[in-house]
């Protein structure tokens, strides 16, 4: 009896969010620590829930391109791509070949730009300044050049349906094939870095192992998965865009770790600079963009690309109007997050933050509240308006008892 | 005469080299460091306040105690009031016995060498009160963390220490000091090379800098022990760590690198030697700012391993080199 009171008291649970210098979104964690060791990890999300396949419906197809952009800030152009492809296919048009290629260029560009930024958050988790510092100095290349060719830094706005907003000239092509010579040679020197430098290494190797086994038991996606071994990849399996053209390899390592992880996403850079270069040497000429007709007959599809996070799924169901029925998002988040809780059981603290980091987690991408009541295994979905009044509501009842729970933890 | 003695006492401790001196070093050495590693890192680094912004530190000291002090709730509040001020107080102390304008400190005593030593100790001890009191769970984790890094860097600080007063067969900083200037005639970082790096990374641990900045690392336990120290607090915590850092270089400098001693003109030595004890120290942070700019950090298991397994091998050997050198009498 008296062991087991002790036994207690020397675990206790450390909240990391949701506010916390390791998380760059709002989510919260739990840990159950024992010393330096962690025993169990529990989530909650929903802090960045802000309502978006709700406001779909009330939003044409055309205002639609820019909302599903801001579902996130990184891979906007994945968000916006996938959505313009699938309400093509739901629509029945094609994109001319020119747009598709250059829809496919920002993908790559955006993915360079992703995972550099990712590099350089791995390396200020686990405390080397130094690199993230001089990684965020070369990712402005990548990001200038994205620029250059949509007008913004981070939602490009490129894509429109039935293909792309603005065509690349001969001279703003020399520009690019420019900056990626630069960008190039500076990745590969990073993974020179994270290869050979011991400090990198005794922290990011044999951390937050996730088997192959776990992997897809647990459907992790993207560059998780295939740094666990498992080899898929949107771009090959399901081509879509021009990747069934452009050469490319699938980076597969199996080594599990945080290590792998980084590895993965560095190799991933240095194929995306090559296909990016590729694409701009084979670039076919013609138009642009198709017409698009504004109200689609009813139908659904379902569609799918390779988000630098990986497998990032659009479902939309069109009712012969020109705004949709339903649209439903599933990022790669929400699929790496039952992995991540699996990395982190029985590491140290300190693995917390890059283990976390490790599956490059976007929350405010995946928060889009979906309740599930266990007991009916009834399902619904909330918009923001009615979980304000929710919230409200609940706090009026619960709030007294929360803030003393609080002050006694 | 008795008065105007004991007022230039006063001043010296007061003013310079004491106090004053000391905690205006301690802001340059804190601006010099920031510097550096934004260099390191391609920034800009401190620009505005000041001469390229060689006044950032002591305004963010200033702008520290005009914000708001909280007390939380579950703190033991009197050591939660207490420990920051007992940190600045012995953090100055120990530079009362660092030579700075002369071969010896403001302080001399026979065995300082050893009191300098304990009060550098209590130093870790003062940090897990710090964290202790708080009663925050990050600072928990952070005390523990404070706790397992003191056990692992202050037995190969204290044995880097030893070699140097074995080989000069003294435990007096003034005598260690006139060792190198008048006996050997070189600093002793010639005799015990060993020693010095040994010395270099225990004080990156001391400091809690990169790749040993395990106890407040930030993107994991937010900022371990200090993460409920605000305003005055926090600004004397920072402080006492510049002053640390003004310790720990000055200690390299008058154990390792000759002390304050250099060539001067007859009559003006104080200030020859105030400026040849500001480039030596220079050259020490200069190389602490470089380690820290190389590394990612370290997990604390890690840390003490290393600590054990590489450190301190080293370190006693170092010792029997010196007893060596002493045998074939060389030193």
């Amino acid at each position: 009896m008296l062991e087991e009171e002790v036994e207690e008291k020397r675990v206790f649970k450390i909240p990391v969010g949701p506010q916390h210098p390791a998380l760059k979104e709002f989510e919260n964690f739990t840990f159950t620590v024992d010393g330096e060791k962690v025993i169990d990890v529990d989530f909650r999300i929903g802090y960045t829930h802000r309502g978006i396949e709700k406001l779909a419906e009330s939003k044409t197809y055309i205002q639609n391109l820019y909302l599903c952009e801001r579902i996130c800030g990184i891979c906007s152009g994945a968000h916006q791509g996938c959505y313009a492809q699938t309400v093509e296919e739901l629509a029945g048009i094609t994109a001319p070949p020119r747009g598709v290629y250059i829809r496919t260029l920002i993908w790559e560009l955006e993915r360079i730009h992703s995972h550099l930024l990712w590099l350089g958050v791995a390396a200020h988790e686990i405390g080397f300044d130094t690199l993230f510092m001089l990684i965020w100095r070369d990712r402005e290349i990548v990001m200038d050049l994205l620029e250059m060719i949509s007008g913004n830094r981070v939602n490009y706005a490129m894509n429109t349906i039935g293909g792309v907003r603005r065509d690349i000239s001969d001279e703003l092509k020399h520009k690019i094939l420019k900056g990626l010579d630069i960008l190039e040679e500076r990745t590969k020197y990073y993974k020179e870095v994270c290869m050979k430098e011991q400090t990198i290494l005794a922290r990011a190797a044999n951390v937050g192992i996730l088997s192959k086994e776990k992997t897809l038991k647990l459907n992790a996606v993207g560059p998780t998965a295939r740094a666990s071994g498992v080899d898929v990849d949107i771009r090959r399996d399901d081509p879509y865009g021009a990747y069934d053209e452009v050469p490319f390899e699938v980076i597969v390592y199996d080594t599990c770790d945080v290590l792998a992880r980084i590895l993965v996403r560095v190799d991933e850079t240095i194929q995306s600079i090559l296909m990016s270069r590729w694409i701009l040497e084979n670039l076919p000429s013609g138009e642009i963009r198709t017409k698009f007709t504004r109200k689609i007959a009813e139908n659904e599809v379902l569609g799918r690309v390779e988000a630098p996070r990986g497998e990032l799924l659009y479902y939309i169901k069109s009712n012969g109007t020109d705004k949709p029925e339903r649209l439903k998002v599933r990022t790669p988040t929400l699929a790496n997050l039952l992995p991540v809780a699996e990395m982190l059981k029985g590491g140290y603290i300190a693995d917390i933050p890059i283990v976390l980091a490790g599956i490059d987690p976007c929350f405010a991408c995946m928060d889009r509240a979906l309740f599930i009541d266990e007991n009916s295994e009834k399902t619904w979905v909330w918009d923001k308006e009615q979980l304000r009044i929710y919230s409200i509501k609940w706090y009026k009842e619960h709030g007294k008892e929360v803030v003393r729970e609080r002050w006694k933890q | 005469m008795e008065t105007i003695e004991l007022l230039i006492l006063i001043l010296k401790f007061v003013l310079f080299p004491g106090a004053l001196f000391c905690i205006a070093y301690g802001w340059f050495l804190e601006w010099f460091d920031r510097k550096l590693y934004a260099r390191f890192q391609n920034r800009i680094g401190p620009l505005l306040t000041g001469p390229k912004g060689v006044l950032q530190p002591f305004a963010d000291f200033i702008k520290l105690l005009a914000k708001e002090d909280i007390t939380p709730a579950g703190a033991d509040k009197f050591g939660f009031t207490v420990t920051p001020l007992l940190t600045l107080v012995v953090s100055l102390f120990t530079l009362l016995f660092i030579p700075i304008a002369s071969l010896s400190g403001i302080l001399s005593l026979s065995g300082d060498l050893l009191l300098v030593l304990f009060i550098s100790t209590v130093f870790g001890l003062l940090i897990m009160f710090a964290g202790y009191f708080s009663g925050n769970r990050f600072s928990i984790v952070g005390t523990e963390r404070t706790g397992l890094q003191f056990v692992a860097y202050e037995i190969p600080f204290a044995l880097s220490v030893i070699s140097v007063a074995l080989a000069t067969r003294s435990l007096e900083i003034v005598n260690i000091v006139t060792y190198q200037v008048n006996t050997l005639k070189l600093p002793l970082i010639v005799i015990v090379p060993v020693a010095f790096i040994i010395y270099l990374i225990s004080s990156l641990a001391k400091l809690e800098k990169i790749p040993f900045d395990v106890p407040e690392a930030e993107t994991e336990i937010v900022a371990g022990w200090q993460v409920e120290y605000s305003g005055k607090k926090l600004a004397f915590f920072r402080l006492a760590t510049d002053l640390k850092m003004v310790f720990v270089s000055g200690l390299a400098v008058a154990l390792f690198l000759g002390g304050p001693y250099g060539p001067s003109i007859p009559g003006l030595e104080p200030v020859f030697y105030t400026i040849w004890f500001i480039i030596k120290t220079l050259v020490v942070m200069f190389i602490l700012s470089n380690l820290r700019s190389l590394f990612a950090r370290y997990r604390i298991d890690q840390v003490v391993r290393g600590f054990w397994k590489y450190l301190i091998p080293f370190a006693v050997l170092q010792i029997l080199a010196v007893q060596l050198l002493i045998f074939l009498g060389v030193i």
